[in-house]
């Protein structure tokens, strides 16, 4: 059989990199099953020993570990669905309607993806105080209910609708909003399906807005638990923030594993390489 | 109360203009063909009447009522895209029926109406399959059978057949004459092929950059060409059209001279440049032995075999023409008489292109 060098050294370099990003999650999860005396001698070990659920108990009875859980689902269901419902409007605008400085109006939108968090931080904290929303759940969701990044990835995807399908629609004397929900919606389903997914997953691991806006324990989100366990606060134990680790991550995996197809597929059409 | 229209209307984008003053009237339940080139603003005209286009200026009238701002929505038109634009989500009934859903049509009559096109266009035991999985033919029966349901009073069609093999197409083409003579509503079919023009239109319009060339039956656009436009682009193969000089009584081809017969000498009358216009059918090549008094000596260059006929391409001088023969193959290098036949010649001005008329019959 003929070897195919080409397709070898990518098997080798796809290889290596799948053992370099897995590992950090290998790591934690074996690590949360072992007691802190193991983790200290035997770091390196991938299987525990002596696999104790002590950790994940630790974790339950210290902090409010469901409200915690069911707060983090909260904010990234309500940014998630938000930010869909806007993008989507949005990119059908963009794509769709024909309106004076409609280029610039994008262009503009657009490249506020590059403005620094750090920039808008402080107008958007100085905003959500003023609203009475510190300390709030929602707080953390307001300033992100919509966003650049969406009505890019959505009107790429949009784009490849003909237009033809849009103007059967208005001959027919049918709205707009019906236009998008039987029309355009079932089409870009799998780009909005894997938007949801990064907003759902960006809004999850978010840490730097929440840690600023959240200040008592039941309205923490998991990122700001998980900080807990790895500053003093939580204790140092280094198991029990390895568990806390992976109860956060267990979402976002199981979400990418479910729509990986979907979310590949988008940032193909979009012309971003990832 | 079906008519439309169009009185000095253009469409510009940004600075480049498409329609130019067009003026147009179309009767209510006629066949209409807009024919013309590829950019020639056929498509944008019909997507003005759609109402899919703004108009920049001029106004345009549909039964009775100016529309320059009525919504698309709004003008009772149906409309059949050259890609179909079938929704692939839903089933061919779903795509059928689903603009008399969102209209809210009584259930029974959605149903009547449905049953009646999906007979009429042979759909029948397709209702429920996806558009993916029929093939173009039957693709473009179900965008057809969408746009008769509405039972509009416009019809509108942009290239609906483009997509279609020529087998096809020729079915395709009876079945909408028969649709219309079936419904008779005004409609307006824009294609860029002039069989079909000629073979579904009762009347043409045809277009080129933008400005309307002519606007006549078929039969008229193809006998009496109102302009060399005109005249070279209906026919196929297409119209010899060549320059020459009339003087004298006499024409100058390419530097030779050829007697006119009276008739044409009072049509012609002003002395100087003109186009002299003959289809490669109504030409005939004769043998010296059998030249004629109106005839000319040329040199054929090429032959080409069409079954039952040559296309045979001959020179005078250095300009060249196409005849269509039968009979005696003629071979490259031979030298024989170009003979028009004066019944079925045409004359265009030597600066406008228009026709110059025809002599009258005595």
């Amino acid at each position: 059989m003929k070897i195919n060098v080409k397709q070898m050294i990518a098997h080798i370099f796809l290889g290596v990199l799948t053992i370099v990003l897995l590992f950090p999650i290998i790591f934690a999860i074996a690590n949360s099953f072992k007691t802190l005396e193991e983790a200290t001698n035997h770091i390196w070990r991938f299987i525990p020993l002596n696999p104790t659920i002590k950790n994940y108990i630790h974790v339950f009875e210290t902090l409010p570990f469901g409200r915690i859980t069911w707060n983090t689902f909260l904010i990234a269901f309500t940014v998630t669905i938000f930010k869909s419902l806007t993008s989507i409007i949005a990119a059908y605008a963009f794509v769709f309607f024909d309106f004076k400085g409609k280029r610039l109006l994008y262009f503009t939108l657009i490249s506020t993806m590059f403005i620094p968090f750090t920039v808008t931080m402080i107008p958007n904290y100085i905003t959500v105080s003023a609203l009475g929303l510190n300390d709030s759940i929602w707080g953390v969701a307001l300033p992100q209910l919509a966003d650049a990044l969406g009505i890019f990835l959505l009107r790429q995807s949009m784009r490849t609708i003909p237009k033809s399908f849009i103007e059967v629609a208005k001959i027919e004397k049918v709205g707009h909003l019906r236009i998008l929900s039987d029309i355009l919606v079932p089409l870009v389903k799998p780009a909005i399906i894997s938007t949801g997914i990064i907003f759902f997953i960006n809004s999850w691991n978010e840490y730097v807005w929440p840690v600023l806006i959240l200040k008592s324990k039941e309205n923490y989100t998991l990122s700001l638990a998980l900080q807990m366990f790895i500053s003093a606060e939580g204790g140092t134990d280094f198991t029990v923030a390895m568990a806390v680790s992976v109860i956060t991550m267990i979402v976002p995996l199981v979400l990418y594993l479910i729509f990986q197809r979907y979310i590949i597929n988008t940032f193909a059409l979009s012309g971003i390489k990832g | 109360m079906k008519k439309i229209v169009f009185d000095q209307v253009c469409k510009s984008y940004e600075k480049k203009q498409v329609v130019k003053d067009l003026n147009m009237k179309i009767k209510a339940g006629e066949r209409l063909i807009l024919l013309g080139p590829s950019g020639c603003g056929k498509s944008t005209t019909l997507r003005m009447i759609a109402g899919l286009e703004d108009i920049t200026s001029g106004d345009l009238y549909m039964g009775g009522r100016r529309v320059n701002d009525v919504e698309s929505g709004n003008r009772n038109v149906s409309m059949v895209f050259q890609n179909y634009a079938l929704y692939p989500h839903m089933t061919v009934r779903q795509n059928i029926e689903y603009a008399l859903k969102v209209n809210k049509y009584p259930e029974k009559e959605i149903v009547e109406r449905i049953n009646e096109a999906v007979r009429m266009l042979d759909l029948v035991g397709l209702e429920d399959r996806k558009p993916r999985e029929l093939s173009g033919g039957q693709r473009q029966r179900v965008a057809l059978a969408r746009a008769i349901v509405k039972r509009a009073d416009y019809f509108l069609l942009d290239e609906p057949l483009s997509n279609l093999d020529a087998q096809l197409r020729a079915h395709a083409r009876k079945e909408l004459v028969r649709i219309h003579e079936q419904y008779h509503q005004t409609m307006i079919y824009v294609t860029h092929d002039q069989t079909e023009a000629m073979t579904v239109g009762q009347k043409i319009a045809l277009m080129d950059k933008g400005k309307l060339q002519a606007f006549d039956t078929p039969k008229n656009i193809y006998h009496k060409p109102a302009n060399v436009f005109t005249a070279k682009f209906i026919g196929s193969p297409p119209m010899n059209v060549i320059e020459a000089t009339y003087d004298d009584e006499k024409l100058f081809i390419d530097g030779k001279k050829m007697r006119v017969p009276s008739a044409w000498r009072k049509v012609i009358r002003k002395q100087g440049k003109v186009y002299f216009g003959i289809r490669p059918e109504d030409v005939r090549l004769r043998k010296k032995e059998n030249a004629k008094e109106y005839s000319l000596k040329a040199v054929i260059r090429y032959v080409e075999d069409y079954g039952d006929k040559y296309g045979v391409y001959f020179q005078i001088n250095s300009t060249e023409m196409l005849a269509v023969c039968e009979g005696e193959v003629p071979m490259p290098g031979e030298s024989v008489y170009f003979e028009p036949n004066f019944d079925k010649v045409h004359f265009f001005d030597g600066e406008s292109t228009e026709n110059l008329g025809y002599p009258k019959e005595e």
